[in-house]
């Protein structure tokens, strides 16, 4: 009995010692527990970068340096390639290289790609040149000194042999080709690009990764349409290569000529996205890939701007192959206010994932709103048929834009001729579906209105009508919101201006002017308006003079005296000079009568020699002498005996005196004759 | 033999004249072929200097599509208004301005009334309606007079029908002379500077075919007022629609 009580007080020992184990666990269990409750809980991204390896910075850094292939023969690509264990951002590449002028180098890719290491990540960064060395001989591109992070790195030597003897085993150079269907593009039309990596005969082929598409005004799609491995006939028609393709799409953004090159990272079969292998077995890379930078020749696009002439309403930049499906109603019995959705979709070849919608127009009687386009490409692309043969316009090329290439394992060592080309049109096929939804406002509308669409067919180079057509619907009475009708109302008056479209050239200069300065800033036009108000000035001074002469006659009669006086003088002195005294003495009575006919006034012929004396008495009176009365005198009586004494004879018996008989002594009164002329004329001009 | 020579000199000025026409028009048919094989800067080339020989609205409208296929949407706009400077009623310019205008975005100038009113027709048309309606309206005042005629009432309604079409040309002369001090900007993003040197302080950059009046000169800038702001623009960057004014 004790033995069983012992052994039970053992066993109760046990259990309570095992009990209070138990307490202990459990308490410790509940204190990490809550302890653990309070800790926020972690990022998942901080995690997951946490876990991710670090990236190695603190190696040394190595450069490798070295042409592929290292002998080549005239004319051949060779690529000098420098790769560093280091970050791209940390690297300073002299512009310049230390090489031969003759070979050329021009740069053709930089790259950066991270490596997975031992624990760490291993940043590599290439640089590419490209080269066509056109004479024989050996080059060298010497060492030199890059920095990286802040320290000089030596770049080792490389040397290449150019050889018109190749030998047979020499690999040409490894490089991406770069196929581009059409060069001849348009602003915003998507071009398909496809990238190949051939592989070698003994079927082992590599991915490219970090593909980059590079060229200034090209939009390039990040992610592939595809990237597969298929078997592609050997240029020399003796078997196939397995082949990596690559393909995506390209979109030019200005006009002109663009240079587009490509470029990636040889990855073995490390690709992100999948990739699809098809036409037999391939042979995998043993060994993990080594990055090797590769690039392409680069390629020439001729990019043409959108024609503005022939633009259609509702182009918001589609560029492709479309058609409108029938557009879609929820009714055709609708209630005024009462929102209705329209469908339509748009099928056909291009960059769907760029199509924008329609604007919704403004409709009397309609609010109609948009929302974005649902799109949908097809999973498999597939050939299309080209376009038609275009129209006179700009002409889309048959010809395909390839960069020269020889699939490395190649039998022959000379470059072989390009893959056969891709067909044009070969852009992927979708979908997409606009939905709009229509609001009528009014009872009186009877069908939705339709809405400006347009694309742009490159192959034709003409716009395309794609206007989602009108459908018949009736709406009745309905609660309608006024303000939303005015609104909808506003719009549509709003909407109703003309569309505008820019016009086309003219065909003729049209109206012509010598300058764009204004008239009135050229400085012959002020001084033409000086003409007429010369003219009119003159005609008003004219005016004037004439009105004051016929206030004054005397003025008048007194110039035309004096007119005559000088004229008859100057006859006077002619005969004079002559020696005709009758002319002579005609002129100077005439001259006398026309001096002092004024002063009277009378007709000049009217005047004897009396009446003369009267003018000249005063005269006369003025010098005190009378010459001038008997100067006046004689003239007057020879002339007068002169000419009457012609009509009667004489009573001695003499012949009679003509007139032409005036005594020569006349001529010899001059002197005389003149002065009194001039006191006449001096009578005659005012003072 | 001194006959001659005012003919000559006169033969010489018509010789020169159409000469000048001729490659005025041989140049825009060159233009109007190089801009339908798309090669517009061949084209505005041509047009340039077609217009630069012999302004014309038919030129200037062409030379304005073919730098707005260029891309050059300040030289478009500024080659349509020299249009409708010299042609109002050019409807192509007017409504590819509009066009232009709304695709980019653009004011077009602010004008006053007067100005307004000068646009309705060709500034030359408002010169020489004053000019013929002014002396008309003193003709009809003082010829009557001068020839003694009769004074009647349809002289003095003809004179005061002068007087009125001058009156009312006035407000357009005012506003060709104020309109002539617009120019636009032909560079997009061309500086906006604070004082008339290239180091200046950049006070905004203004826009591709952007309104601006010109209020003074100094060497290569010109002090230029917006809608919104003021300051002095290289003079390579901004074009008057008047050139000479």
């Amino acid at each position: 009995m004790t033995g069983i009580s012992s052994s039970r007080a053992g066993v109760n020992l046990v259990a309570a010692d095992a009990r209070r184990l138990f307490q202990a666990v459990l308490f410790l269990g509940f204190c990490a527990i809550a302890s653990r409750a309070q800790q926020p809980p972690q990022d998942p991204l901080i995690n997951l970068m946490l876990s991710q390896p670090p990236i190695e910075l603190n190696a040394p850094v190595t450069a490798t340096a070295a042409f592929d292939p290292p002998v080549v023969a005239p004319g051949q690509l060779s690529v000098y390639r420098v790769t560093f264990n280091a970050l791209g951002e940390s690297i300073q590449f002299p512009a310049e290289l230390p090489a031969d002028p003759q070979l050329g180098l021009r740069r053709s890719a930089e790259g950066e790609v991270m490596q997975m290491g031992a624990g760490s990540i291993v940043p590599t960064t290439g640089f590419n040149y490209r080269t066509y060395p056109s004479s024989v001989g050996e080059f060298v591109v010497t060492q030199f000194v890059a920095t990286v992070y802040g320290k000089a790195v030596e770049v080792p030597a490389a040397k290449l042999t150019v050889t018109s003897s190749l030998p047979p085993d020499v690999q040409p150079a490894d490089q991406i080709v770069l196929e581009i269907p059409e060069t001849n593009l348009f602003v915003g039309q998507p071009a398909k690009v496809r990238l190949l990596y051939p592989g070698n005969q003994a079927g082992m082929v590599q991915a490219v990764s970090q593909v980059q598409l590079i060229g200034e005004g090209i939009l390039a799609d990040q992610a592939p349409i595809s990237q597969r491995i298929e078997r592609l006939p050997l240029p020399q028609g003796n078997g196939t290569v397995p082949t990596y393709i690559y393909e995506t799409i390209i979109t030019p953004l200005k006009s002109g000529k663009l240079n587009v090159t490509a470029q990636g990272f040889s990855s073995g079969l490390h690709t992100s996205g999948p990739l699809v292998i098809t036409g037999g077995a391939i042979t995998i890379p043993p060994a993990p890939p080594r990055y090797t930078l590769l690039d392409s020749a680069p390629l020439d696009l001729q990019v043409k701007p959108l024609p503005r002439e022939g633009q259609l309403p509702g182009f918001t930049g589609a560029i492709g192959v479309f058609t409108l499906d029938p557009p879609k109603l929820a009714a055709n019995v609708l209630k005024a206010g009462e929102p209705v959705e329209l469908t339509v979709t748009i099928r056909g070849e291009g960059d769907f994932s760029r199509l924008v919608a329609p604007v919704p127009p403004s409709a009397t009687g309609w609010q109609v709103l948009a929302s974005d386009p649902s799109i949908t490409i097809s999973p498999t692309p597939a050939p299309v048929p080209p376009p038609p043969s275009p129209s006179p316009g700009p002409s889309v090329p048959t010809t395909v834009g390839v960069s020269p290439y020889v699939p490395p394992g190649s039998a022959s060592p000379t470059p072989a001729a390009a893959p056969p080309p891709i067909k044009p049109g070969y852009l992927p096929q979708g979908a997409a579906t606009f939905h709009f939804t229509l609001i009528p406002v009014s009872e009186d509308v009877r069908a939705t209105p339709p809405i400006p669409f347009s694309s742009f067919e490159a192959g034709r180079g003409a716009y395309v009508d794609l206007t989602i057509p009108s459908l018949p619907v009736t709406v009745n009475k309905g609660l309608v919101n006024a303000d939303a009708a005015a609104v909808a109302q506003a719009e549509a008056d709003s909407g109703e201006e003309e569309k505008l479209v820019l016009s086309g050239l003219a065909n003729a200069p049209g109206r012509m002017a010598a300058t764009l300065t204004p008239l009135q800033l050229q400085p012959w036009f002020p001084l033409a308006q000086l003409a007429p108000a010369f003219v009119l000035g003159s005609l008003w001074v004219w005016d004037r003079r004439r009105r004051y002469l016929e206030r004054h006659p005397d003025i008048v009669l007194r110039r035309r005296a004096l007119q005559a006086l000088r004229r008859h003088r100057r006859a006077a002195r002619q005969a004079a000079r002559l020696g005709d005294a009758r002319a002579f003495a005609s002129s100077a009575v005439r001259a006398m009568q026309a001096g002092s006919a004024p002063h009277y006034p009378a007709e000049p012929g009217a005047l004897v020699g009396g009446d003369v004396l009267d003018v000249l008495r005063t005269a006369e009176l003025a010098d005190g002498s009378g010459r001038a009365a008997d100067t006046v005198k004689r003239v007057f009586a020879i002339t007068d005996a002169a000419q009457f004494s012609a009509l009667s004879p004489s009573s001695d018996g003499a012949p009679a005196r003509t007139a032409t008989d005036a005594p020569k002594e006349l001529l010899s009164l001059q002197p005389d004759i003149e002065e009194v002329l001039r006191n006449l004329e001096e009578r005659l001009c005012p003072a | 033999m001194p006959r001659l020579i005012p003919t000559s000199i006169l033969l010489a000025c018509v010789l020169r004249t159409s000469s000048m026409a001729s490659s005025s028009e041989t140049l825009f048919h060159e233009g109007t072929q190089a801009y339908a094989a798309a090669e517009y800067s061949s084209a505005a080339t041509n047009f340039e200097q077609s217009a630069a020989l012999q302004p014309s609205s038919g030129t200037l409208q062409n030379l304005g599509l073919a730098q707005w296929q260029r891309g050059q949407p300040g030289r478009a706009v500024l080659a349509w208004e020299q249009a409708l400077w010299i042609d109002p009623f050019n409807l192509h310019a007017k409504t590819n301005l509009r066009f232009a205008r709304k695709v980019e975005q653009i004011e077009a100038p602010n004008l006053a009334w007067y100005e307004v009113v000068s646009s309705w027709l060709p500034g030359d048309w408002w010169a020489w309606m004053a000019g013929v309606s002014l002396w008309f309206a003193v003709s009809a005042t003082m010829l009557p007079a001068i020839f003694r005629l009769q004074k009647r009432t349809w002289h003095q309604a003809v004179a005061a029908l002068g007087l009125m079409i001058f009156l009312l040309t006035l407000p357009a002369h005012l506003g060709v002379l104020t309109r002539s001090r617009i120019g636009f900007v032909l560079d997009k993003g061309a500086p906006l500077r604070l004082t008339p040197t290239s180091e200046a302080q950049v006070l905004t950059r203004l826009g591709a075919g952007e309104p601006a009046r010109m209020e003074r000169k100094r060497g290569n800038f010109v002090f230029v007022r917006t809608g919104l702001t003021a300051g002095w623009l290289d003079l390579r960057q901004f074009g008057l629609v008047s050139p000479s004014s």
